[in-house]
């Protein structure tokens, strides 16, 4: 380590013996860092809150506050938790070490000490200190970055929902990381048709948020209305292979003819939607057939599902966040109890169904974060 | 999540124990690209005592396949729990992705 590189850098010697300071001192002046001095520890506790400094050598045994305690007010108060505390003490006794260790110090030396062993652990723990805070500053560096992706991928997301004749729609989304991969779009067509597309790039975090990007932009540019779902996720693979290796889309696509109460879905890789027939008074899942996910090889051909609706069914999209959510058992929500909720809808409108599905959600969970994005769109036939 | 490996017969097998999710997901990966840096092109994964296999699972998955199909070989998954195989039929995975009920049968599957 050059030792200009130590300029910034900044010791608190605190000793209550004059000759022992005076020793620590000089041992200590070859490192190249600013040196400051405390006989005790009131006026250690003052100086490592005003001047920061990187490192702190506290002997223990001194009149007033002894340095266990110097050790406990430091780390007890945030502006002085995260510095490095190296104990310095006559004390040999295991116990003592132990217990300085244990008040949060980095390190113990033993006095009498050897002027060589002194500079070598201060150096070390001066480096690691150094690299710790780097890594933490480069950290906080790269969430922002992150936070600015998802506040960009929040724009790609349709501004509110469209009124629709005949159909109520409400949607949630949130990401696990700030920038996701859980994408859902909106696309009206001639005919009282709507397009709904909800897809998931694999994994999440900025490498995800690229490819909800991708998938956004391919379905935006397509060039007539997406009017039939398998040419629509024909195309959007045709152009997610190119960049998508190794990872890949999964989608569901579903037109809607509000004047017919019908519906057209394509599925690749992705859950097939729910639906509650209020006839049957019954959620299920729509059997579709489908392909593989998007972004791994070219189709042949997408199959595509016909189903219809009518007045109280309630059609369900969702991605895979909401029924893989774990909970603190180890457990994932699963389908059957997504299916359950959308059944018990009762006279909810849209946004407050999706509102009590997620506090199921939340409630099963029972405080363990979601490691992946959650996104659910839901239209109930009117 | 735990990963052991035997080469039998020209045919590599990783047998995986565990869940395979997004925390194991790299170590897997790593895993795989170790094994497949020599000439290897028939791999088995033995998915007896997988447990759990997410989205970054299928990744990885996935990401065998293609490398054993660059090399015109074989590749093959076995043994795959009820979950496990509900996860390549909704996904669509299963066929892409040879799947066999047992290990013996993927064996003939290879030959």
């Amino acid at each position: 380590m050059p030792e200009n590189s130590r300029e910034n850098e900044s010791l608190l010697l605190v000793d209550d013996n004059p000759t022992n300071l005076q020793v620590l001192y000089q041992t200590l002046e070859t490192i190249g860092c600013k040196l400051l001095v405390a006989k005790n520890g009131e006026t250690a506790l003052s100086i490592a809150q005003k001047a920061s400094p990187d490192l702190i050598l506290l002997d223990i045994m001194m009149p007033g506050i002894d340095g266990f305690e110097v050790c406990r007010r430091l780390k007890a108060d945030p502006a002085t938790a995260n510095i490095p505390v190296i104990f310095l003490s006559a004390l040999t006794d295991t116990k003592d070490k132990v217990q300085g260790l244990q008040l949060g110090a980095v390190d113990y030396v033993s006095k009498p000490f050897q002027p060589d062993e002194v500079i070598a652990r201060v150096d070390t723990h001066l480096t690691i200190h150094r690299l710790k805070r780097e890594v933490e500053e480069k950290k906080d560096a790269l969430e922002d970055e992150l936070e600015v992706v998802s506040v960009v991928q929040r724009r790609l997301l349709p501004k509110g929902l469209p009124e629709i004749a005949g159909l109520k729609l409400a949607v949630h989304y949130e990401t696990s990381l700030y920038a996701g991969g859980d994408y859902y779009d909106l696309v009206q067509m001639a005919d009282d048709q709507w397009g709904f597309l909800v897809a998931d790039a694999e994994g999440h975090s900025a490498p995800a948020a690229v490819m909800m990007a991708m998938t956004c932009a391919l379905f935006r540019s397509y060039p007539q209305p997406p009017t039939e779902p398998g040419e629509l996720l024909y195309f959007l693979n045709e152009h997610l292979c190119k960049v998508a290796d190794p990872s890949f889309v999964t989608a569901l696509y579903v037109v809607y003819d509000a004047s017919r109460r019908t519906l057209k879905i394509a599925r690749a890789g992705h859950p097939p939607p729910m639906i509650y027939q209020s006839a049957e008074k019954k959620a299920i899942e729509y059997a579709c057939s489908g392909v593989f996910p998007l972004g791994i090889d070219p189709y042949e051909q997408v199959p595509v599902t016909e189903a219809g609706l009518h007045a109280g069914d309630r059609i369900l999209m969702y991605t895979d966040g909401i029924t893989e959510r774990f909970n603190t058992n180890g457990k994932t929500y699963g389908e059957e109890r997504l299916l359950r909720q959308l059944e018990a809808g009762g006279d909810l409108q849209p946004q407050e169904l999706l509102t009590e599905i997620m506090k199921d959600v939340n409630n099963f969970a029972n405080g363990r974060p979601a490691d992946d994005d959650q996104a659910l769109l839901l239209g109930i036939v009117q | 999540m735990e990963i052991s490996q035997k080469v039998e017969n020209g045919i590599v097998f990783l047998a995986f124990n565990g869940r395979l999710d997004g925390s194991s997901a790299t170590e897997a990966e790593q895993a795989v690209k170790s094994i497949l840096e020599g000439e290897n092109n028939r791999l088995l994964f033995d998915f007896a005592k997988l447990e759990y296999l997410s989205s970054a699972g299928l990744r990885v998955v996935l990401g065998a396949a293609k490398e054993i199909k660059r090399r015109d070989g074989k590749f093959v998954l076995c043994a795959l729990n009820a979950y496990v195989k509900e996860v390549f039929e909704v996904s669509g995975f299963g066929a892409i992705i040879p799947i066999t009920d047992s290990v013996e049968a993927g064996i003939k599957e290879m030959s």
